[in-house]
């Protein structure tokens, strides 16, 4: 396709969300944990229990390792002069336009997570939808909601 | 027109009908409870005095409620106990929607709604003058329409511009007729399926085949189908003579920079939908109407406030000849580009679409051709009609740039045809899956404000050159 926008976010993103991922495993391995314990006690054929183990493993690497590797790779943003363009997908790549003179307002968020490794997210909402930046530096972040919200100003359209 | 006034009594009536309506649950109980014991006395004065109460607030919120146009605003005050004061500025106001119901009628009093631009969800968005008499609705509209003119002449010309109204449509009886008859939409469909099974069951000698054992059931059998496929029936019949009613008289105006909707036959509205608002223009063609060669057109406006949906979509044309939707509103929307040439996917798309309905049609049908032997194998043909239907949203799909538009072409039930002004549309997003990007195939999704959400459309599996066309046409940095 066209050229992709330039900017990555925080590498950071990565640690907040393989974080993210072994909070998702853990509930994959109590649930996981559970189903062999049954299988155990019930005598369910050991390729059964052995292939769910395997399945919980996969599970594991693919949320903490595998997904927030390839989403911080394919994440990568842009804000230009008259538009800011959003890559993004694991799947799926989606890629976003949303013109300066279409913004209504910019506002940074910052879970608990977020805090801690001095991270936030920005969200840019239009006047039908809303677009998420997530997990930059926090003075990026802020640099950022100035930037957009100057440039928005500038250009003063009825809606 | 400074003058506090009040609204005519007949509001007071109106809004003493709607509270009673709100209390007829209480009340109810109340006399069945209260009828049982001994104290019934004492439930019947309850029920008085909130009878007397509903009364008093009635009349008392009447009394206390005045408006008047000051200073190029609508002031209204009202409140029983706190006084509650709102002044809107006519500039702000976003459209006049003026209801003549039933019980107006009859005093030649109308109700008129007033919308100021939508941003907060809350009911603030809007003022109600109950009863007026006809005379002042049209005052204030005039008055309306004048401040907006001032604003946009020259501050020194007082002189008024003669306000230039053109009629662009009429909804016809026929075509009255054959909206409401198929607006039911699946309504129609379930009660044509009923009906087909209906006959089969004379065909097929239900009772010959279960002569002995089974008459019961298959006299119960038919009694059940005839119920239900009465019962579909009443309900299209009802459906029907709701849209007749409530389409009646449809008449869209262009009245100078507004577009005016009024319809209906007991409760006459009337929408007001700037010219300025609009967001984009939809265009629908429901399956049932296709083959009359009809279509809807329906305008995206980013009036409406969050109690109001109607006011965000509206139906301007309700059924039109879709050769005629260019002719009929090419002269009022200047630039809609109602003629483009389309591109349609490319072929290597088609196994997409294909796959895509089939992959959930195959697996229910198989669960239950396997469960429900011997008939469950009708549901085989789930698989066909899904094959066909997204036979034709390949077929529909389809994009156009005009200018400063975009056009998306796409069918879910319905056919849609969004046509958008660059300028409106809100943001612009292009995707593509692993696999949508081994057959070089890319989807476009484009986003108009509507109301207070997001509407548009989206069109899956185009050739990925044109998805890049698409975007690079929005893109207003020239960086690439």
């Amino acid at each position: 396709m066209v050229p992709e926008p330039q900017t990555r976010i925080s590498k950071r993103a990565l640690v907040v969300w393989r974080i993210t991922g072994v909070i998702t495993s853990l509930f994959s391995w109590i649930v996981g944990g559970a189903l062999v314990t049954l299988g155990v006690l019930f005598d369910w054929p050991v390729w059964m229990i052995i292939a769910l183990i395997i399945l919980i493993l996969i599970f594991s690497y693919l949320f903490t390792f595998f997904f927030p590797k390839l989403r911080w790779k394919r994440w990568r943003y842009e804000v230009r002069e008259q538009e800011i363009e959003i890559q993004r997908g694991v799947f799926i790549m989606k890629r976003t336009l949303i013109p300066m003179v279409r913004v209504q307002h910019v506002d940074t968020q910052q879970g608990p997570l977020l805090r801690k490794y001095q991270l936030s997210t920005v969200m840019i909402s239009t006047a039908a939808t809303v677009h998420e930046i997530p997990a930059l530096e926090m003075d990026e972040a802020e640099e950022l909601r100035r930037s957009i919200s100057r440039l928005a100003r500038v250009a003063d359209e009825d809606v | 027109m400074s003058d506090p006034k009040r609204l005519h009594p007949i509001a007071a009536m109106i809004n003493m009908l709607r509270q009673l309506k709100e209390l007829i649950v209480p009340i109810l109980f109340f006399t069945v409870v209260g009828s049982r014991g001994n104290e019934n006395v004492f439930y019947f004065i309850a029920v008085g005095v909130g009878l007397v109460l509903v009364l008093l607030t009635g009349i008392l919120s009447w009394y206390r409620f005045t408006y008047r146009v000051e200073e190029g605003e609508l002031r209204i005050e009202h409140g029983l106990f706190v006084r509650k004061k709102r002044y809107i500025p006519f500039e702000r106001i976003q459209s006049l929607d003026i209801t003549e119901g039933i019980l107006q009628r009859p005093f030649g009093l109308v109700k008129v709604k007033v919308e100021t631009a939508g941003g907060s969800k809350t009911e603030n968005a809007e003022a109600v003058l109950t009863a007026i008499r006809k005379e002042e609705a049209s005052q204030i509209h005039d008055f309306l329409v004048s401040v907006k003119n001032s604003k946009r002449r020259d501050e020194f010309e007082e002189e008024a511009v003669p306000i230039q109204e053109s009629i662009i449509y009429r909804l016809s009886f026929g075509d009255l007729l054959l909206l409401a008859s198929t607006s039911g939409g699946v309504g129609v469909v379930i009660s044509a399926i009923v009906a087909f099974f209906f006959q089969f069951e004379e065909i097929i000698p239900y009772e010959k085949v279960y002569k002995e054992v089974e008459h019961f059931i298959a006299n119960g059998v038919i009694f059940v189908s005839i119920v239900v496929f009465l019962g579909f029936l009443l309900a299209w019949v009802i459906s029907v003579l709701g849209t007749m009613v409530k389409y009646a008289n449809f008449t869209l105006k262009k009245v100078d920079q507004d577009l005016i909707i009024t319809r209906g036959l007991l409760e006459k509205r009337q929408m007001t939908i700037p010219l300025k608002r609009i967001q984009a223009i939809r265009i629908s063609e429901n399956v049932l109407r296709q083959p009359f060669g009809r279509g809807s057109v329906y305008i995206e406006s980013a009036g409406g406030s969050a109690l109001n949906e109607e006011g965000s979509k509206v139906l301007v044309l309700p059924l039109i000849k879709k050769q005629d939707i260019a002719k009929t509103l090419e002269p009022f929307l200047e630039e809609y580009p109602f003629k483009s040439n389309f591109h349609t996917l490319p072929p290597r798309a088609l196994t997409r679409y294909l796959g895509r309905g089939v992959v959930i049609v195959i697996p229910v049908a198989v669960v239950i051709s396997y469960f429900f032997k011997p008939w469950g194998y009708v549901s085989l043909l789930f698989i066909l009609a899904s094959l066909i239907w997204s036979a034709l949203k390949y077929k529909d799909a389809g994009w156009a740039i005009d200018k400063d538009f975009l056009v998306l072409r796409y069918r879910t039930f319905v056919k849609n045809t969004v046509l958008m002004r660059k300028e409106k549309i809100q943001s612009l997003t292009a995707r593509k899956s692993f696999y949508q990007n081994k057959k070089r195939l890319a989807t476009i999704e484009a986003v108009v404000k509507s109301g207070h959400s997001g509407s548009g459309g989206r069109v899956k599996d185009l050739e990925d050159k044109d998805v890049i066309n698409i975007y690079q046409w929005y893109s207003r940095d020239a960086h690439h």
